[in-house]
């Protein structure tokens, strides 16, 4: 609440100077970006650009060495996630994926899902055990909404098979709708293209902006598939080594110099 | 409708139940004979500790090796309430589960930060802690000579015998099963499969690791707890050399060879780990008497078993039932 002047109304996070180090070597450094409210945002470099360091500063799995990370979470309060261990952040409205899709193999897709409603059951453990009436309605309606994102998402049909050994585009799918169970303001992607086909991307591209539309928020994503970034995103932040580079729309970052260094090598580099 | 009503898991744990507990019938008809009550009720008593371990183990990952020591802290605490301080047999429960409950969780809240054989190696300390605890606190139990208890007196008029206490452990573990049942497959059960299969994951998805697993250890240690009371009351004398690492490693063993997960593979092991090598071993000629041969066909099970049924030897019956259905198609 002390924080709301900070941002503007319309910014759902802001980053401030965010900078971590491991040893010696700086992975962010000095990074500064904000995104708007569904707005979808991404976040591009070069391998090892520090990407994944910055998505797991700002959902606290690292805890940043400098730096303010400001987020209005569902009630519309600002708060600073630096203050956050890391299993609150998806109750302020935020949430994750994963680069290599973390689902449980032995559970069924719909238990799956069902992981990403653990902050919405409310009944103790003691009504859970005695199945009291509370307990089951509860239950009853999660997996109803479950069945919901997953009919969203077009994989009802699979709802029962264990996630184990179903195809890759399926478990990224998964994953995007154990993200929305906790009806997010904001969720990150990492990586969501990767392993998928050209047809499996364009439907990606098409999923991403009706997510947004449905569920009324902001999606930042690393991606190194340019098609899908210059497709599906209104707002651009590039890095190179840790470093802030440029940021815009997916025209303007296209045209940037830097960037294209960045990206290709500058002609000294070649000799 | 009669098919769809078999399927249901809780009638199924019921009539689980029921058959167990035709056993002393049939001890009376003379058709078994009467140390297989002794026997049958031990494996019960061991199952309500292996399905709490399974949760810790199974279910989150984590492996403690200080099972004993809890169960028999309750037993001894439940012996020296009803013998010593004349408590009814209820108090005596109560006092047997809080105790190692408090010590539990105290010790979770310390060494639950630490994992794999870390923790298996702290609470393996816990547990012989206890047990030296067990041979020297000599006021409360008796010291070596071990302290004796009697079956169980309920609500304190109801006085037991070997077999009716029998019925009584019957009737605990079916509650200990459907209690389990109920826990795995809702929200406790998908927040510790998480923990099990991606610790990033879960915490992404706001599992506090550190308070799931601390009920899971909890849950663990209470019914460890139950099985000791339950232990003491019904075979009656409590021992320190009862409650060494041997038995914890045992009620693991039962664990993984019956089936990590199933509530009947559990059941299953107990019974492998714990009365084969009484009804069978000790027929076979020479190796049968040999000191020690239980040990020998746990860990050659053990073997066998993760090489064929990782999964547990529960999972033998989908085999022969694939081979059953193989033959009559042939047929």
């Amino acid at each position: 609440m002390s924080h709301q002047a900070i941002i503007a109304d319309d910014i759902v996070l802001k980053i401030e100077e965010l900078s971590i180090a491991f040893g010696g070597l700086k992975a962010v450094d000095n990074l500064s970006f904000q995104i708007r409210e569904k707005e979808v945002f991404g976040l591009i470099g070069p391998n090892g650009a520090g990407k994944t360091t910055a998505f797991n500063c700002i959902t606290q799995f690292y805890k940043p060495n400098h730096g303010k990370i400001y987020f209005r979470d569902k009630n519309n309060n600002v708060t600073n996630l630096i203050d956050h261990p890391v299993h609150e952040v998806i109750k302020l409205g935020l949430v994750r994926t994963f680069q290599n899709v973390e689902l449980i193999r032995e559970l069924s897709i719909l238990d799956n899902v069902l992981i990403g409603a653990h902050i919405d059951f409310k009944s103790s453990l003691f009504s859970q055990a005695l199945k009291l009436p509370k307990a089951v309605k509860e239950e009853k309606d999660l997996r109803d909404e479950a069945i919901e994102v997953l009919r969203f998402l077009g994989i009802e049909n699979r709802k029962d098979l264990p996630a184990g050994g179903q195809p890759y585009g399926i478990l990224k799918k998964v994953e995007l709708a154990r993200t929305l169970m906790c009806r997010p303001k904001l969720i990150i992607l990492d990586e969501p293209a990767a392993g998928l086909n050209d047809v499996e991307t364009v439907q990606l591209a098409q999923t991403i902006r009706t997510i947004r539309d449905r569920y009324n928020c902001s999606i930042l994503l690393v991606e190194h598939d340019m098609r899908l970034v210059m497709d599906v995103c209104d707002q651009i932040c590039a890095i190179s080594f840790g470093k802030f580079l440029a940021v815009g729309t997916p025209k303007e970052i296209r045209k940037n110099k830097d960037v294209q260094t960045a990206y290709l090598g500058t002609e000294d580099d070649e000799t | 409708m009669n098919k769809k009503l078999l399927k249901n898991p809780y009638i199924q744990f019921v009539l689980f139940g029921v058959v167990l507990s035709l056993l002393p019938l049939l001890v009376l008809f003379g058709i078994l004979p009467s140390s297989y009550i002794t026997l049958i009720g031990g494996v019960i008593i061991y199952s309500i500790s292996a399905l709490g371990l399974n949760l810790l183990l199974g279910y989150s990952g984590l492996i403690s090796l200080g099972t004993a020591g809890f169960m028999g802290t309750a037993a001894y605490i439940s012996a020296y309430f009803t013998v010593n301080l004349h408590m009814p047999f209820e108090i005596a429960l109560l006092a047997g589960l809080i105790v190692p409950l408090i010590i539990g969780v105290l010790v979770g809240l310390v060494s639950l930060r630490i994992e794999g054989l870390y923790l298996a190696i702290a609470t393996l300390c816990v547990s012989e802690i206890l047990r030296k605890t067990f041979e020297e606190l000599s006021f409360l139990t008796n010291g070596f000579s071990g302290k004796t208890a009697s079956y169980p007196k309920l609500l304190g008029f109801i006085n037991l015998t070997r077999d009716t206490s029998y019925v009584l452990l019957v009737v605990f573990l079916v509650l200990v099963m459907i209690l389990i049942y109920n826990l795995v497959n809702g929200q406790l059960g998908r927040a510790l499969n998480a923990m099990r299969g991606s610790e990033a994951a879960a915490q992404a998805m706001g599992v506090f690791l550190l308070k799931y697993r601390l009920i899971a250890f909890a849950l663990a240690t209470g019914l460890a707890s139950l099985s000791g009371v339950l232990y003491v009351h019904f075979i009656r004398f409590t021992y320190p050399t009862t409650w060494t690492m041997g038995m914890s490693l045992n009620i693991l063993a039962a664990i993984i060879i019956g089936g990590v997960r199933n509530i009947y593979g559990t059941i299953l092991g107990c019974f492998i780990v714990f009365a084969v090598p009484d009804l069978f071993l000790k027929q076979i000629p020479y190796f049968g008497t040999m000191n020690g041969f239980a040990y020998i066909f746990n860990g050659v099970l053990i073997i066998l078993v993760i090489m064929f049924y990782p999964h547990g030897l529960i999972y033998i019956g989908n085999d022969i039932k694939r081979l059953f259905n193989k033959k009559k198609g042939k047929v």
